[in-house]
């Protein structure tokens, strides 16, 4: 229960308790939480050891005290809003007290996801064409991304690169291959094991709670290389 | 003429210890007593377990007043005062006086151990604020410890037990205004303490401490902070309450949770004073009759207290516990065992002295 209702956690009242209490119950339900959460003295250091808590109003330790207090609404804003400031680099770690407030986040993520909390489709939207170049290709980043249009601060040079990207890709080692859709070389195994795993460990039902469209043009470019190598899958 | 007698002035934990290590030395010893039993502040005020190892507080008082009253060295003498002395140090003349019927003795001693304790901070005296004399449901820690002991821990408006409790840290202690700068040392853990048992006896009730800091030196950190934290839920809450209002039948406790950043009003079902420690009356009475120097709180001043702990202003006089300022158990049984043999040592030089040695 919430010591005090400070004004920004007006900005969510009109959901129910008992929703805010759910979601809390499953974050303590993960088998990571004991380990990542024993007592907080607040003491500040994971704050201190943040790069992401000097440029936003975000804090590690509000995070690991909230849940310690057991403060569902504080909880709930902190799903919405403090869990997307994070970059998971796990500087935090140095609790004193062994608690992980990275990881805490991470699990509360997953659970933001995994409901599809609409903060956490709108913070993770501008992150599609990087989600689908991963899960598709395997490599997060590909030549083919240099678009004039989608880098206006290189002037003239995106374009000229865009334009004879070939060219420029044959100019690197070969040990690339010379690739321009994807960053390297990556082979058919590799990624029917890759699709294996985001079926199998649950990424494309996390995916499809925060971006159908992305869900089903993922499955297209699964389902063919899959089928192709005999695995079928349940829809 | 020098006398081998130690007189044990108090029969609490470090007035017990005191005098069971002076017999154990080989001494005489009397030990004087005001009230009718021994076992001092933990028994008369009724604690539940001990905070430093969770055994029962009134089996080791009891343990430890059997080894002494037991001992062939020793001289009990309860409901017993101590109204003057003559002497100095080796040739200590003790008058004392029977609370009941005034009859009135003197004691011939070499050394004095002077073990008269503490008491509890009247939160009433100075602290309106919270409203002790005022709301039944405001209560102390030695309140909580005797309802603890008898395992019947319920709201005291109500007889039932407490959703909701706080504890208020640093009542009466480190506050210039009331005039006790000091930290009393011991309130929390005496409050994690409690806290643990409160979660144990009442597994339903919310367990809340407000702070400024928590003082848990030593392995009082882990054997008592850590589990009421981590394994008990007690929410510990950095803030001290301004005022308790009365509001229906529940505490409305005001402050500010500084970590968090944000003003505080919660309901309580019960809030728990940590009251810290004061001089007791005794002790204040018994300094001014042995001619010690008090400190400016009124403890008993122990001039050289880094090196020589149990040493007073005045030679062959020599304190343990509590009434040389704030302490815990361990700490009073230390003191209590290097005051025997201090004061043991003093009447054998005495005596050597006397006799041309």
């Amino acid at each position: 229960m919430a010591l005090h209702a400070p004004p920004k956690l007006e900005r969510y009242a009109d959901i129910p308790y008992e929703e805010k209490e759910r979601l809390f119950q499953e974050v303590k339900a993960d088998p990571r939480f004991p380990d990542y959460l024993y007592g907080c003295y607040e003491c500040g250091i994971c704050v201190a050891a943040c790069p992401s808590a000097r440029f936003y109003d975000f804090s590690p330790r509000k995070i690991a005290q909230t849940l310690a207090r057991e403060d569902v609404e504080l909880f709930f804003y902190q799903l919405n809003e403090d869990v997307w400031n994070c970059s998971q680099c796990f500087s935090c770690n140095r609790c004193p007290r062994g608690n992980s407030p990275g990881g805490l986040i991470t699990i509360m993520r997953e659970v933001a996801v995994r409901n599809g909390l609409r903060s956490a489709k709108e913070a993770l939207e501008g992150y599609s064409r990087v989600i689908y170049k991963i899960m598709a290709t395997g490599t997060q980043v590909s030549p083919d991304m240099i678009q004039a249009d989608a880098f206006p601060d290189w002037g003239p040079v995106a374009k000229e690169t865009a334009d004879n990207l070939e060219l420029w890709r044959k100019a690197l080692p070969p040990e690339t291959m010379h690739t321009t859709s994807t960053a390297w070389e990556v082979s058919e195994q590799t990624l029917t094991e890759l699709y294996l795993i985001w079926h199998m460990t649950g990424v494309m039902d996390m995916i499809k709670e925060v971006d159908e469209g992305l869900h089903m043009i993922l499955l297209d470019v699964m389902e063919e290389l899959l089928e192709e190598r005999g695995y079928a899958l349940a829809e | 003429m020098a006398s081998d007698v130690v007189l044990v002035i108090g029969g609490g934990p470090a007035g017990l210890e005191a005098a069971r290590g002076a017999a154990d030395l080989g001494a005489k010893v009397v030990l004087v007593e005001e009230r009718d039993h021994l076992g001092g502040t933990p028994v008369f005020e009724r604690y539940a377990a001990l905070t430093h190892g969770f055994q029962d507080a009134e089996e080791v008082m009891n343990r430890l007043a059997q080894e002494v009253t037991t001992h062939p060295n020793v001289q009990v003498k309860l409901s017993t005062r101590v109204v003057g002395c003559t002497g100095s140090k080796g040739d200590f003349h003790v008058t004392l006086t029977k609370v009941s019927d005034g009859a009135s003795e003197t004691v011939h001693a070499g050394a004095i151990i002077v073990a008269t304790g503490f008491q509890h901070f009247d939160p009433g005296r100075e602290t309106q604020v919270y409203g002790y004399y005022e709301y039944p449901d405001v209560i102390t820690l030695a309140d909580a410890e005797a309802m603890l002991k008898a395992r019947k821990f319920v709201r005291p408006s109500t007889g039932l037990p407490p959703e909701r409790v706080c504890f208020i840290q640093c009542v009466g202690s480190r506050d210039r205004q009331i005039g006790n700068e000091y930290c009393s040392k011991v309130c929390c853990g005496i409050a994690s303490k409690q806290a643990i048992e409160i979660r144990q006896q009442v597994p339903n009730c919310k367990v809340y401490i407000f702070y400024i800091d928590m003082r848990m030196y030593g392995y009082w950190e882990n054997e008592i902070y850590w589990p009421a934290q981590e394994q008990y839920k007690v929410n510990y809450i950095k803030g001290i309450a301004t005022e308790i209002i009365q509001k229906g039948d529940k505490l409305l406790v005001r402050g500010e949770d500084t970590t968090l950043g944000r003003p505080m009003e919660v309901l309580m079902d019960m809030v728990i004073l940590s009251v810290g420690m004061e001089p007791s009356k005794g002790t204040r009475e018994v300094a001014r009759i042995l001619g010690l120097k008090q400190n400016k709180y009124g403890f008993i001043e122990v001039p050289h207290e880094g090196v020589d702990p149990v040493a007073t202003s005045v030679p062959g006089i020599f304190v343990a516990g509590a009434a040389a300022g704030p302490k815990d158990l361990d700490d009073s049984m230390s003191m209590a065992g290097a005051a025997a043999m201090k004061a043991v040592a003093a009447i054998r030089r005495a005596i050597a002295v006397a006799s041309g040695g």
